[in-house]
């Protein structure tokens, strides 16, 4: 409890120094980053100082008034990812805050701190005003965020953008609050639990805060923001937003899933499922295609979000049914791919920042190529990170994933009828084809940026970054591949988590290999014998072919005997060119070609070609929504002449009706 | 009380035919009057000391004393003193106050049969309309403030009737409020007249986006 407190003051004092003198810039900078790094600590020991204990009863953090801060097994995993993500982009923000040197930067640190302090908040409270008080605060400070360089051009529209839908996400949330505290004395979350509701209002409920908080963790089609507000925002405020503001929605996806909502429907479970399962394949896909660095980054979050929901949504399936034990899996998976996810973003958006900073803040990874040889360090910890979202093994990305595999099996068996098995095949395909454009998605993101020969000559000047930043990097990517390798603890904590607080179920056995279920022989994953395969053959390998000169010296590629150029290696837009060829029907890309006029007697016209991708959810689905609201205030607005005495006539009107109607009713 | 209460209706019908802005104000000042005597004899009736007739002294105080001279100032400054509606529109406005006043009665009858101040709460029921309507179909500012005080006088005597006396420190607030009112728009009007060289309020259309 003392670590938690201290830990807040230690928020409060980082908050506080934005009242630092201007020309003390950077001690302020200083000083709110080490605030953070120290108070993210706090929270983390105390989460896992809880989390190692039996979790039998709820921590007590501090009461103020009718609010009260509790850690219990839910919040405390959440707790533990966010003072994890603190600390790493905490350190990292030490060395990345000098490049805003002069750039409002006190304001920036300042925030970067309440940011965190908020989302602590948001995982602590115990009652629903107090929820939504630390969520607004949390989403409120990030849009500040994310309009932090508003004098750079799109800024403002796209930080007003992820203002206007995280507020409408928060008035689903808010809606699902009400209705399900409608019968309760109070809406502290222990007596919202309380509740029985009956079914129509239950799914009311849940159709709301699914609404909410799937806009929030950025499920298709609400999460049109995402994609926008990443790449504005600052490097270590996106790698925050991107690795634990989004896991806060399933957060509270799983408060109302677990403790308040009652007995899960089945339609539910469908819902959840399905939305997951577009969200992770139309991520991918969209990854695939973006060429703004942090975009596929961003679009890599929508779809790992999508796999964390599609375990959320298969444990919820598999409540419905009669095998509830097996629904533990689902829930084990979302929570562990969260925490990984969470390190892996953290570490990618990390390296992003540097990338740009290296490259004078250029995005666009068709400018780059060949950085590997600048910045070998960034280089390394990249590829880490991009085997992690690649959900290659022995990293931590592939627990996650793999678990949300295993939790489909458990689909087939788990109900007779074909229902189920159809999901899960609809389940294993779409996941399948996913992981592919991830892996194809991150094959490319590593290779345009860091492989080959640079593009522009920007990129022939890069720089490693230096200092807090690589050591930050350093430990997300160590923690990838530790994860990843001894990932059995963290699933037995999620285990653990998920059978002591919320559903009561039957442990499942579990060492030092992970092997979901007892009776099954098949799907043991044991990371750490791969890993000692993997280091034996790597030996032998490096055995046979050491100092035998088996690899052929490297030198220029032959190019019909003329000089190859940087503008002949294959872009970002042509490595995806099958993929795109493939799903346009999906994706609908706009080619455009205009013929120029002739530069030289014996070659034909040039040729200007412009491909495009249309963002397909804004166009068809909120512009006509945005066309159709403007066309109903256009009706509205026929009431609204704007003449005052109109208007009192309107009262007037209105009271007259009332009396008469009062009347009425009385005779 | 009865004849106080046909005076009243009287002012509150002359009030709806005065199109000059100085004679307005008098009306206005005459309504308040009536209500100040109206307050005085429910205080007489209370009988539970002095401040049974602090209402009436503060309605004297602000309605006939304050915002009529803070009007009055106001209309010395403009050059234009008519309203600017035909006489056809009061006609209109004379119609639609009789017509209150028997959907008043009808109100109360149906709302609350049997009640012993009839008279008071469908008299304070036509000021409020009658208030609201004359909002409503004057265009000049001053004659809409007038209106605005009308719909006050209204509902002070709605609450004088059902309550006979409200708590002392409610009677305070309505007054500043009121004044406070009054006072704001004044000063908007004051600034109507500069900005616009008119108090119309149909100027204001133009500000909208």
């Amino acid at each position: 409890m003392n670590l938690m407190i201290t830990g807040f003051f230690c928020y409060i004092l980082g908050m506080l120094t934005v009242f630092v003198p201007k020309r003390r810039e950077m001690w302020a900078h200083y000083l709110a980053q080490g605030a953070t790094i120290l108070g993210s600590l706090c929270v983390f020991m105390s989460a896992v100082v809880y989390l190692l204990t039996d979790m039998s009863s709820p921590q007590l953090i501090c009461v103020v008034g009718n609010f009260s801060l509790e850690m219990d097994g839910w919040n405390a995993v959440f707790l533990a990812i966010t003072g994890l993500g603190g600390i790493i982009t905490g350190v990292y923000g030490l060395g990345y805050g000098i490049f805003y040197q002069g750039n409002r930067l006190r304001i920036l640190s300042s925030l970067f701190t309440t940011f965190v302090f908020s989302m602590v908040l948001v995982a602590l409270a115990q009652d629903a005003l107090g929820f939504l008080l630390a969520w607004e605060i949390m989403a409120v400070v990030s849009f500040l965020l994310v309009n932090h360089e508003a004098e750079k051009k799109g800024v403002w529209q796209i930080a007003y953008q992820y203002l206007v839908m995280t507020h409408l996400g928060t008035a689903a949330i808010m809606i699902a609050f009400f209705v399900v505290g409608s019968g309760a004395q109070d809406l502290q979350f222990s007596s919202l639990a309380m509740e029985t509701l009956d079914v129509g209002t239950r799914n009311i409920a849940f159709l709301a805060a699914f609404i909410g908080f799937a806009l929030k963790a950025g499920l298709v089609p609400l999460h049109v923001w995402l994609p926008n507000a990443h790449p504005a925002a600052p490097s270590h405020v996106s790698a925050l937003m991107s690795g634990v503001m989004l896991n806060m929605a399933l957060y509270g996806f799983g408060r109302f899933i677990f403790n308040f909502l009652g007995p899960v429907e089945f339609w539910w479970g469908l819902l959840v499922f399905s939305v997951a399962l577009i969200s992770a394949f139309a991520g991918a896909l969209y990854a695939q295609m973006a060429t703004d660095m942090k975009r596929i980054l961003a679009y890599s979050s929508v779809e790992n979000m999508g796999i964390v929901f599609v375990g959320m949504g298969t444990g919820m399936l598999l409540l419905t049914t009669n095998h509830q034990e097996l629904a533990m899996l689902g829930f084990v998976a979302a929570i562990v791919h969260a925490f990984n996810h969470s390190i892996m973003k953290t570490l990618l958006f990390m390296s992003a920042g540097s990338i740009m900073h290296g490259m004078s803040g250029e995005k666009n990874i068709e400018k780059m190529g060949g950085l590997g040889k600048f910045m070998p360090k960034t280089a390394l910890f990249t590829l880490i990170g991009a085997m992690g979202l690649a959900a290659l093994p022995l990293t931590s990305g592939f627990v996650g994933e793999w678990l949300t595999f295993k939790s489909l099996l458990h689909l087939v068996n788990a109900q007779a009828g074909t229902g189920f098995r159809l999901l899960a095949a609809f389940g294993f395909v779409s996941l399948g084809l996913t992981a592919a454009f991830a892996l194809g998605a991150f094959v490319r993101f590593y290779g345009i940026i860091f492989l080959g020969r640079p593009r522009t000559n920007i990129g022939e000047k890069a720089q490693e970054t230096s200092g807090s930043m690589l050591i930050a990097m350093g430990i997300s990517s160590f923690l990838v591949v530790a994860m990843g390798v001894f990932c059995a603890p963290i699933v037995e904590l999620a285990i653990k988590v998920i059978n002591k607080t919320l559903v009561k179920l039957p442990a499942l056995t579990n060492n030092l290999i992970i092997m979901p279920q007892a009776n099954t022989d098949a799907g043991v994953y044991a990371p750490l014998a791969l890993a000692a395969l993997f280091i034996v053959l790597a030996v032998i390998l490096y055995g046979l072919t050491y100092k035998k000169n088996l690899l052929v010296k490297s030198d220029v590629t032959w190019n019909c005997g003329t000089v190859s150029t940087n503008r002949q290696q294959y872009s970002a837009t042509g490595f995806s060119k099958p993929v795109r060829r493939a799903f346009g029907a999906i994706l609908k890309p706009i080619r455009q070609k205009s013929y120029l006029q002739k530069s030289h007697d014996y070659f034909g016209r040039e040729v200007l070609y412009k491909l495009s991708l249309p963002d397909r959810f804004t166009d068809n689905l909120y512009q006509p929504m945005q066309h159709w609201l403007v066309k109903a205030a256009a009706f509205l607005r026929q009431i609204q002449t704007g003449s005052v005495r109109l208007y009192v006539g309107y009262v007037m009107v209105a009271m007259i009706l009332v009396l008469i109607w009062g009347a009425m009713y009385r005779g | 009380m009865e004849q106080l209460l046909i005076l009243l209706l009287a002012v509150v019908f002359l009030q709806t035919r005065i199109m000059n802005l100085k004679n307005a104000i008098v009306c206005l000042m005459a309504q308040s009057t009536i209500i100040a005597v109206a307050c005085f004899m429910v205080g007489m009736e209370s009988n539970i000391g002095w401040h049974s007739f602090l209402p009436a002294i503060l309605t004297m105080v602000f309605k006939v004393g304050v915002i009529p001279y803070a009007l009055f100032t106001l209309v010395k400054k403009l050059t234009n003193e008519q309203e600017l509606e035909s006489n056809i529109n009061a006609n209109y406005s004379t119609a639609a106050s009789a017509f209150f006043v028997v959907l008043s009665y009808m109100l109360i009858d149906k709302m609350l049969p049997g009640i012993g101040s009839r008279d008071i709460v469908a008299s304070s029921l036509v000021l409020i309309m009658t208030g609201l309507a004359l909002i409503v179909m004057r265009s000049r500012a001053i004659m809409q403030i007038v209106g605005l005080v009308t719909v006050e006088n209204g509902i002070y005597l709605f609450g004088m009737a059902i309550t006979e006396g409200l708590p002392i420190i409610i009677e305070l607030g309505i007054f500043l409020d009121v004044l406070i009112a009054v006072v704001v728009l004044v000063i908007l009007t004051k600034r109507l007249s500069l900005s616009f060289m008119t108090t119309d309020t149909n100027v204001l259309q133009k500000l909208k986006g």
